[in-house]
């Protein structure tokens, strides 16, 4: 700073005076360590990217949709990002968003059913705890200013009652009985209040119907999505596949629609 | 410094991207009546961003004690981080003296809390209101610093200028001749609660869909929900 | 600060039966400072018929005299008197042609048919974009307030004493929230056979 107030009153700056100085002894990764703390300078933009995740409660269970495209700016780079995961028996979790982000703390989360298991005393976690860890979480890198960039949804069965909630980057967290992030707010939560408002008690088939209206809308207009998608359903009933592929056609302008649908069941 | 001394391996950063914003303004409104024996505190129960409305049902009242509600607005991820805070430090209290914290003794240590984070602040207006030691409301306002004040009624949040107003006319008798100031019975009182509420989601996109109203009284707390437009 | 809200200051509207009411503050600042308790925001533009100007103070006396101005010259030629619908779109028009460089004004007219005595009201925003409620108009530095005030207190077919009442306590309710407005104000009760006009002492704090 002294050399560039020099450099004003013409007196010639120092050579090379961006530079380190000649006699100091360096420590190029304690500098390097040293530099993260006086500047904030972190993940300050999504890199990878997923977009809208839709959630739905319906009569007995939940259900959590997303496309499986990453992302990379404009440019639709990864075709197989699948970004809902099976946490247990009774959670799914799905996320929007920093795909990287969200793989990280997946494999926290993972982490922390595996332990969980290992105490083997028939406990597990429940979606509201997955939900309400999920906010401290998000709120305490927020407050260090190096935030998860993810929108997340959480969904699954609390004693018997399905429950979905939501958190974004800044840990805002809500429940509600039916959630969209991203364009999906926009275009699918619309869509989905009106059927809900028309339809309160809807069945597994109806919210399967719904989600794929939805997410063929989405389809339609918001460009960072993607045809292949996947689907999955906590509910009370068990339910025979596990994995099974559907094929909807549903206008002239677009080929053909794939459904993975993923049933978790417990 | 290290800093300065690394200077010469900075490279260009790349395109300048929007710098992160730690705070979002989430709306919603809380107003609290106090009276002689009893204390009104209602919030409306949108939970909105910019345009777009997150849930219709999201009540910003917490229930500190049997006598002690807090009411807040603004940025709903410190809403709900400050509201935890709260609960945990009351049970701490609650387990060290064996009696719950009285309402001026919350308010003193929200004050306090909050300045606590007085350059990170939690971004959140708080109403809080309560029966204090003699059985009379109160209610207490603050700003997202910590500056406390004890007043009869209090509006805040997104419709607080909407609101206050029209509070000081009707409850606080402001601009009014030949009549006598007289405690607010709580009928009156809920019915101007409804009122304010009615016509602050007439003018704020970010107040409507419904209200939740706690009755604090000596016999406990009361809650009713009143419908209010939806668009 | 914006320029909107450098001298203070509020004015208002309302519909009744078959009366209007429009009133404003009195106050005159630079900023928090006040230096006067008599500013005239309101100018009466014909017998039923008058214009609130409130914002930028210099603005609000220009505005008001190039008006006059048109409208003397609307009277020389046509030889009645204005239509508040007319006058309304001859504020708009001086508004809009200083499109990119505006007048720092919202103006309000509140007023009657010359014939029919059918009441008007019109606000505008600084480029001179109409709007003609059924209600009520606010405008100045505290239109928050003032929604709040005016959305509980008005209601329809107000008589012109109701609608005194009304308009003043909207007025000093919202003024009494708000720093840079009020010192005093004065209401404009506008009926058929007469005008009654009438000055509200408020707090001066």
């Amino acid at each position: 700073m002294a050399s560039v107030v020099s450099g004003s009153l013409c007196i010639p700056a120092r050579l090379w005076q961006n530079g380190p100085s000649a006699s100091c002894l360096f420590n190029l990764s304690d500098g390097l360590a040293d530099q993260n703390t006086y500047f904030a300078q972190r993940s300050q933009a999504p890199i990878t990217t997923g977009t809208s995740v839709l959630g739905i409660t319906f009569e007995g269970g939940v259900a959590i949709a997303a496309d499986i495209l990453g992302s990379y700016g404009s440019l639709a780079r990864f075709r197989n990002c699948p970004r809902i995961m099976h946490v247990n028996d009774n959670i799914i979790l799905g996320a929007g968003g920093d795909y990287a982000d969200y793989q990280y703390l997946k494999d926290v989360i993972e982490q922390k059913i595996l332990e969980e298991e290992c105490l083997d005393d028939g406990f597990s976690i429940k979606p509201k705890a997955l939900h309400c860890w999920l906010t401290r979480v998000m709120y305490n890198r927020r407050s260090k200013f190096d935030p998860f960039w993810n929108n997340f949804i959480v969904g699954g069965l609390q004693d018997d009652e399905p429950f979905l909630g939501t958190v974004d980057k800044l840990g805002t967290a809500y429940v509600d009985r039916h959630i969209a992030t991203g364009y999906g707010a926009y275009m699918a939560l619309p869509l989905m209040r009106e059927e809900v408002e028309r339809n309160p008690i809807m069945t597994k088939d109806a919210a399967q119907k719904l989600l794929v209206k939805c997410l063929e809308v989405l389809y339609y207009r918001d460009s960072r999505s993607f045809p292949k998608v996947k689907l999955i359903f906590d509910c009370l009933m068990s339910l025979q596949s596990l994995l099974s592929t559907c094929s909807f056609s549903f206008s002239p302008y677009c080929q053909l629609f794939y459904l993975f649908l993923i049933s978790a069941t417990i | 410094m290290a800093v300065n001394s690394l200077a010469a391996y900075n490279t260009y950063g790349g395109p300048k991207s929007i710098p992160f914003v730690p705070y979002a303004d989430n709306g919603g409104s809380v107003v609290a009546i106090a009276g002689d024996d009893y204390v009104l505190v209602a919030s409306d129960t949108r939970l909105s961003s910019g345009f777009s409305i997150y849930t219709r049902e999201q009540s910003k009242l917490f229930r500190l004690s049997d006598t002690t509600v807090l009411g807040c607005s603004g940025c709903w991820c410190d809403t709900l981080t400050l509201a935890r805070i709260l609960e945990a430090r009351l049970q701490m209290y609650l387990h060290e003296h064996n009696k719950p914290m009285s309402t001026p003794a919350v308010a003193q240590m929200l004050c306090t809390m909050l300045y606590y984070k007085r350059f990170f602040p939690y971004y959140v207006s708080n109403v809080l209101a309560g029966l204090d030691e003699e059985g009379k409301g109160c209610v207490y306002s603050y700003d997202p610093i910590g500056y406390c004040q004890q007043t009869k009624f209090k509006a805040s949040g997104s419709s607080g200028a909407l609101l206050q107003p029209l509070l000081d006319n009707q409850i606080g008798y402001q601009n009014m001749e030949n009549v006598t100031p007289e405690p607010i019975c709580m009928e009156k009182a809920m019915a101007i609660l409804k009122d304010t509420f009615i016509s602050a989601a007439e003018r704020d996109i970010y107040t409507g869909d419904s209200i939740f109203i706690n009755i604090i009284t000596k016999d406990g707390i009361q809650e009713e929900k009143f419908t209010l437009r939806r668009d | 600060m914006s320029i909107m809200s450098y001298n203070g200051g509020a004015v208002l509207a309302m519909k009744g039966k078959n009366c209007v009411a429009i009133a404003a503050d009195k106050r005159f600042g630079i900023q928090a400072q006040t230096l006067a308790l008599d500013f005239q925001k309101i100018f009466e533009m014909g017998p039923h018929l008058f214009i609130g100007l409130p914002g930028l103070a210099t603005d609000t006396q220009t505005v008001h005299q190039r008006l006059r101005f048109r409208l003397n010259l609307y009277e020389l030629k046509e030889n009645r008197h204005i239509h508040p619908k007319t006058f309304a779109a001859m504020v708009s028009n001086l508004l809009y042609e200083r499109r990119f460089g505006p007048y720092f004004v919202e103006p309000i007219v509140a007023g009657l048919d010359p014939k029919t005595f059918e009441p008007f009201i019109c606000s505008m925003d600084l480029i001179g974009c109409p709007n003609m409620p059924e209600d009520f108009i606010v405008a100045g530095t505290c239109t928050e307030q003032l929604y709040g005030m005016c959305e509980a207190l008005w209601e329809p077919n107000l008589e012109p004493d109701d609608l005194f009442e009304t308009i003043s306590q909207a007025l000093i309710n919202a003024v009494d929230r708000d720093a840079i407005s009020g010192w005093g104000a004065v209401v404009h009760i506008i009926e058929k056979d007469k005008i009654t006009t009438k000055t509200l002492k408020t707090r001066m704090d």
